[in-house]
């Protein structure tokens, strides 16, 4: 795990980091002449829930698979709708109430296929890639990083 | 002749914990013993027996070998590393 997202490689921008998310970075490179279509889905961390203040989730991830999940449900995702360019960033360690956690971006010719595809992949990601939200963990660093990736 | 060798000495394989599961049982990482022809479900039979946490989860726990999904009849060879995944929760 790096603590900055890399840069996109080919048509797909997945990664894990524990740097703020790049959002301008990723709506400018869904952005082409191919893609009539531009979804993109942002998870942020909500401070109030009822009466119930969240001042941070802390994300830890089993890095190795987590990433080859993601790139797993790019394929899938690919296969299913005509998907032009794909974004999954996820991020890890301390985020703060209000800062974006997730996000999920897709270009597709038309909208109706990219507002599915970004639907099917933000539930898919949640249910399916080895990533934990523990708000207890918050602020306290006890287990180690796992040193890989994209 | 490399069968019957190994069967005596069975096989090592690391399994990693996370969440719940790393908090509950107090570690990370474990190098375990298993032997010869033991399946993922078999190990973790093994592992909840040993450890009440594992235990009291496992009806939640979704295995992994060499980070991706197995059903509970595969397989493990020596080397391989077993996560024991409970619920998702990103995003």
């Amino acid at each position: 795990m790096t603590s900055s997202f890399h840069k996109p490689s080919g048509s797909s921008w997945i990664g894990l980091a524990e740097d703020p998310l790049p959002l301008a970075e990723a709506h400018q490179f869904l952005l082409g002449e191919s893609a009539g279509g531009v979804c993109l889905f942002t998870g942020v961390v909500r401070r109030w829930t009822g009466d119930v203040e969240t001042p941070g989730l802390n994300y830890e991830a089993y890095a190795t698979m987590a990433v080859a999940e993601m790139e797993r449900l790019a394929a899938d995702a690919s296969t299913r709708w005509p998907v032009v360019r794909l974004v999954l960033l996820h991020r890890l360690g301390n985020v703060d109430a209000g800062e974006a956690s997730v996000v999920v971006g897709l270009a597709c010719p038309h909208r109706a296929d990219a507002f599915e595809a970004c639907r099917w992949l933000i539930d898919t990601l949640k249910t399916e890639v080895p990533i934990w939200k523990d708000e207890t963990e918050y602020n306290r660093i006890t287990f180690p990083i796992e040193p890989t990736m994209l | 002749m490399m069968a019957v060798a190994a069967s005596k000495i069975g096989i090592r394989v690391n399994v990693r914990l996370f969440s719940v599961l790393r908090e509950a049982v107090g570690v990370s990482t474990m190098d375990i013993e298993a032997p010869v022809g033991c399946t993922a479900g078999g190990l973790l039979d093994q592992l909840a027996a040993a450890h009440p946490a594992i235990h009291r989860f496992r009806s939640h726990i979704r295995l992994a070998v060499n980070a991706s999904y197995v059903s509970v009849d595969v397989v493990l060879g020596d080397g391989d590393e077993i996560a024991l995944i409970t619920p998702t929760s990103g995003g």
